[in-house]
């Protein structure tokens, strides 16, 4: 992307419709700031260049790369942000510490934010919406097991499900578990596998599953 | 139990462990001006100006109504203008002013770029 001296306020206006009202706010509220020297213009257009550039698909990497490298895989656990930052150049553009939750044969992870919408965004991108409605954020905590069968997963009863509640500053990400039959698969074939999902915990890999 | 204990407790984030409907899978792609205020929360924060907690706290400040009737992104705008008026960071009647100036641009912008019938 071009980053020629360009110094018009705002960002991109791609649309047909009359702008809504706050659309407006958001308009003025950052040209105010931008008016102040609080901010620069430029920034928030290299910001949504960094929000664009993040997806699952970063997660999906870590998640194989620990599949497959058992020193990559403890030393993931042990700090999570800075296996990103020094072993894939993946810059948290926030104060957050990112904590890697490993699924294992007795127990399932699962995150969520209760209070509002706190996710490892700067390793999966935004999170769908479903994450930051009422209907999650409530029942994940007190029936994660109803909540994980209305995504098709049914963990077994003697598999402690475990949820971990998200905050401003504590992030989680959840490592899902290598699918059986995988032992042949490379590195990028398994991060194929890893979908948002089963970073999420709602789901779990699966050779034959490759929904979001 | 009062019936507005549960108010005082229960402030409107507060809702982990509430009864709730089935998760309804949904989601949608961003428009352009949630991206870009989804980037003003990003730089804010890195600036100090407004950090997360205080984002999440400014949304809760809305009060219940607001909170069940705006949309995610709706709902960060005003808490940010809230907080910047706070902070005395924004005037409201400086924000009055250029919201009426950007949506007579904005609309002038748009039957400019219109193609003409």
């Amino acid at each position: 992307m071009s980053e020629v001296g360009h110094d018009h306020p705002h960002v991109e206006i791609s649309q047909s419709a009359p702008p809504g009202y706050y659309e407006i706010m958001e308009t003025a509220v950052r040209e105010l700031l931008i008016d102040k020297k609080l901010i620069g213009a430029d920034e928030i257009r290299r910001q949504i260049e960094v929000l664009d550039s993040r997806s699952p698909a970063l997660g999906a990497k870590l998640v194989a790369r620990a599949w497959v490298d058992p020193a990559f895989r403890a030393r993931l656990l042990a700090d999570g942000r800075k296996a990103c930052e020094e072993e894939f150049d993946i810059s948290f553009y926030d104060d957050t510490a990112l904590i890697v939750l490993e699924n294992t044969e007795k127990i399932h992870n699962l995150i969520v934010c209760t209070l509002c919408s706190c996710y490892p965004r700067p390793v999966l991108g935004l999170p769908p919406d479903w994450y930051k409605l009422k209907p999650y954020r409530a029942r994940a905590v007190i029936e994660p097991r109803a909540v994980l069968a209305e995504f098709g997963t049914i963990i077994p009863d003697d598999v402690e499900v475990r949820v971990s509640d998200s905050t401003a500053m504590v992030r989680y990400l959840v490592l899902p578990r290598r699918p059986d039959g995988t032992e042949h698969y490379s590195e990028d074939q398994l991060a194929a596998l890893v979908t948002r999902d089963t970073m999420i915990g709602v789901v779990e890999a699966s050779v034959e599953r490759a929904t979001p | 139990m009062t019936d507005t204990r549960n108010l005082v407790e229960r402030l409107p984030n507060d809702i982990g462990g509430l009864p709730a409907d089935p998760v309804q899978r949904v989601d949608h792609e961003l428009l352009p001006w949630e991206k870009r205020c989804h980037a003003l929360a990003d730089v804010l924060d890195f600036h100090k100006i407004i950090n997360t907690e205080e984002k999440r706290c400014g949304v809760e400040a809305l009060g219940a109504e607001l909170v069940g009737k705006l949309t995610y992104y709706e709902r960060w705008i005003v808490a940010f203008a809230n907080i910047l008026f706070r902070k005395g960071v924004l005037a409201p009647t400086e924000l009055a002013l250029k919201m009426k100036e950007i949506e007579a641009r904005l609309v002038a912008e748009l039957s400019s770029t219109r193609p003409s019938p």
